[in-house]
């Protein structure tokens, strides 16, 4: 098995585990852990496809994943943001419990 | 080749007091080369030596400040300092080295112990590794490492989360209130730790310590050296970072995390012995480390301040700097009273990030300028004049007017 | 080849037990031990640049915010997680299964390529900055933008609306 194999196998499986916490999870915040996951799996595989691919002078793997850090850090606190605004509002960060519009 | 052969044909300036820090590395390197053991074997003996000069310089420095704090502290507060346990005091770090060693390990039966462990032993990680990249003096630096400023504050940010694990696992709500705070402030006063440090990487074009030591060289005028802090931008940033530093090291006048007459100790209340000097010795070594890349960026590191001082080894400047900044941290500490929270996070991001901010385009006219009396000229006001509207127009609202006292005065 | 065999199943435990473990905190360390591993990786790889900042931004900053959120919000009662736990983890698995099935089967339909280098490619920071500041230009600029707005609209979500109250919902 080749690295890069192995680090795309390793990305896809990583991307799974995120997507069943974003599926299963019913606190808010830890939905936001699984989305991480997920997007580290996909930069992963910028990573692993720079380092194992052909030569790329114009460093498009790690410039990409360079922006995709900074968004991801961005649409964190914007989500934690919100999350906490409603909490304020209802006490809870319970899924499950915030499914109405109007408070 | 036997070990003698090895010692004679080792670098003549090994017997030098400049290279004396890394004669215990390179003795141990060349006695296995002698025995002839591999080669990865001698450069992680070699390492693992180097590794151990920093954290034994370190350990005992820290030990020795234990004292010299208390002594000072108890001087400028009109008292002695502990004097009972030998001469001026000398053996208290030793004697305070036994108690905590020998204190009963209290872990409450609410905390979760396996976090309760952790923290304090991952608290004392960071500053270690960050010791490690600092230059001490012209030929030693324990790893070079290409990207040593962005190495310095990445495992600076891990502080944070430790401090996190100590409250939370200690499951009552003092330490959980201390680490909030604690974590409030940390991040605060991270960005205009960076950002002050922006400028000078700007100006040298490396992230490599060495490097940015190595272009504070060289003497303008003839006698004033040609460190960072002696230039506008420098000033401000050097300043800016000074204060910064003193809040990430949870020091007096920011140590609002573990005032003694508010929150008992904050994330620490739950801890008792040894973990409590963890907790303690990294607070130091957390101090050290950021004096140290204090001095490196901004005092010119291990760079003699007059001419004809090149004399004196190199590693002998760096601690005289490093001594006379922790200095005036003590006297920071014995001198000012403990700020707000509100204080604390309103100075950091009304005042300090916007005077952070203005130092990157002050270093980039000053390099372009070519730093000579056109770049004073064109970076003082620049920085001079939103540094007044900040701190005395905006806050002429804000600071309080002259207090009338209604039984003491009639 | 070694190391990533080493790190990978570590990165893939620490993973699983952010997304499985039943109480919030302990996930959110489980996440950042993660993050940090993830770091780890990057600089076995050679991507030094990209390790440290995943470290300090990851690490540092966003497992940082969502342990101070969960101090903040203070979940608890995991009894209710772990009672539905045979159900969701069957649902979970049944809409997580096929998209692994996919994955799996592009990654296997991957064209092996021929020249890749062997040892770490070194990329210093001056070559780094140079191409940041060139040729993606445009989307340091448009990051730049997006990150102060972000910075605005959190600092509006967290104002304290009792002096003004300007919403139906400050009240």
């Amino acid at each position: 098995m080749t690295p890069l194999a192995l680090l795309l196998t390793f990305s896809s499986l990583l991307f799974t585990l995120g997507l069943l916490a974003v599926l299963t999870r019913r606190n808010a915040i830890l939905i936001l852990v699984g989305i991480e996951l997920m997007l580290n799996a996909a930069n992963l595989n910028f990573i692993a496809f720079w380092r194992y691919g052909p030569p790329d002078p114009d460093l498009t793997g790690p410039m990409f994943v360079l922006f995709s850090i900074a968004i991801a850090a961005a649409e964190a606190a914007v989500g934690l943001a919100i999350i906490l605004m409603v909490f304020r509002h209802t006490r809870s960060t319970d899924l499950n419990r915030l499914d109405s519009l109007h408070g | 080749m036997t070990l003698l052969e090895n010692l004679q044909h080792a670098n003549p300036a090994l017997w030098s007091p400049e290279w004396l820090p890394r004669l215990p590395q390179r003795l141990v390197e060349i006695l296995l080369q002698s025995c002839g053991a591999p080669d990865w074997l001698v450069t992680l003996a070699g390492l693992f030596v180097a590794a151990g000069t920093v954290v034994g310089v370190f350990l005992s420095a820290f030990a020795l400040l234990s004292l010299i704090e208390r002594k000072t502290l108890a001087r400028a507060q009109n008292r002695i300092g502990p004097n009972r346990a030998g001469w001026f005091g000398i053996l208290q770090p030793v004697a305070d080295g036994i108690k905590m060693l020998t204190k009963e390990d209290i872990v409450p039966a609410k905390a979760e112990w396996l976090l309760h462990l952790a923290a304090p032993i991952l608290i004392v990680v960071p500053p270690i590794l960050a010791l490690g990249v600092i230059p001490y003096g012209r030929e030693w630096v324990p790893v070079r490492v290409e990207l040593g400023l962005l190495f310095f504050f990445a495992v600076g940010t891990l502080t944070e989360l430790s401090v996190f694990m100590a409250g939370w696992a200690s499951g009552s709500k003092f330490p959980m209130l201390g680490a909030m705070r604690a974590i409030s402030q940390m991040v605060s006063y991270e960005l205009p730790l960076m950002i002050s440090a922006l400028g000078v990487i700007m100006v040298t074009g490396s992230l490599s310590l060495p490097a940015i030591v190595a272009h504070q060289a060289g003497f303008h005028l003839g006698f004033i050296p040609a460190w960072n802090l002696f230039t506008p931008w420098g000033l401000s940033a050097g300043l800016i970072f000074y204060v910064a530093s003193i809040a990430e090291a949870n020091r007096c006048p920011f140590d609002l995390p573990e005032g003694e007459s508010e929150i008992v100790a904050g994330h620490m209340t739950e801890y008792s012995g040894f973990k409590y000097a963890l907790f303690f010795m990294g607070e130091y070594l957390g101090l050290f480390s950021i004096a140290g890349l204090g001095v490196t960026l901004f005092l010119g590191g291990w760079q003699a301040p007059l001419p004809g001082l090149g004399l004196v080894p190199s590693w002998i400047w760096f601690f005289a700097k490093l001594a006379v900044v922790i200095m005036s941290y003590l006297w920071i500490r014995a001198t000012f009273p403990r700020v707000r929270i509100d204080q604390l996070m309103r100075f950091a991001w009304l005042c300090l990030i916007p005077m952070a901010l203005l130092t990157i385009p002050a270093a980039a006219i000053w390099h372009y300028a070519g730093g000579g009396v056109l770049g004073w000229l064109a970076t003082v006001p620049l920085l001079l004049i939103p540094w007044v509207v900040l701190t005395v127009v905006y806050n002429r609202r804000l600071a309080p007017t002259t207090r009338s006292y209604t039984f003491a005065d009639s | 080849m070694t190391p990533l065999l080493i790190l990978t199943p570590l990165i893939l435990l620490a993973a699983l037990g952010a997304v499985w473990n039943a109480r919030p905190v302990h996930a959110a360390l489980l996440l950042a031990l993660a993050l940090a591993l993830i770091a780890v990786l990057y600089l076995i790889i050679g991507a030094d640049f990209i390790g440290l900042v995943q470290f300090m931004v990851y690490v540092g900053a966003i497992a940082v915010l969502i342990v101070f959120s969960l101090l903040i919000t203070r979940p608890g009662d995991e009894a209710e997680e772990l009672a539905r736990r045979p159900r969701s983890l069957v649902t979970g698995l049944a809409c997580v299964l096929p998209v692994l099935a996919i994955l799996v089967y592009a990654v296997s339909r991957v064209v092996k390529f021929p020249d890749a280098p062997v040892e770490n490619p070194s990329v210093s920071i001056a070559q780094v900055g140079q191409v940041l500041f060139t040729s993606y230009a445009p989307a340091v600029l448009t990051v730049g933008v997006l990150l102060t707005a972000v910075m605005i609209g959190a600092a509006l979500f967290a104002r304290d609306p009792g002096k003004n109250p300007q919403f139906p919902s400050d009240s």
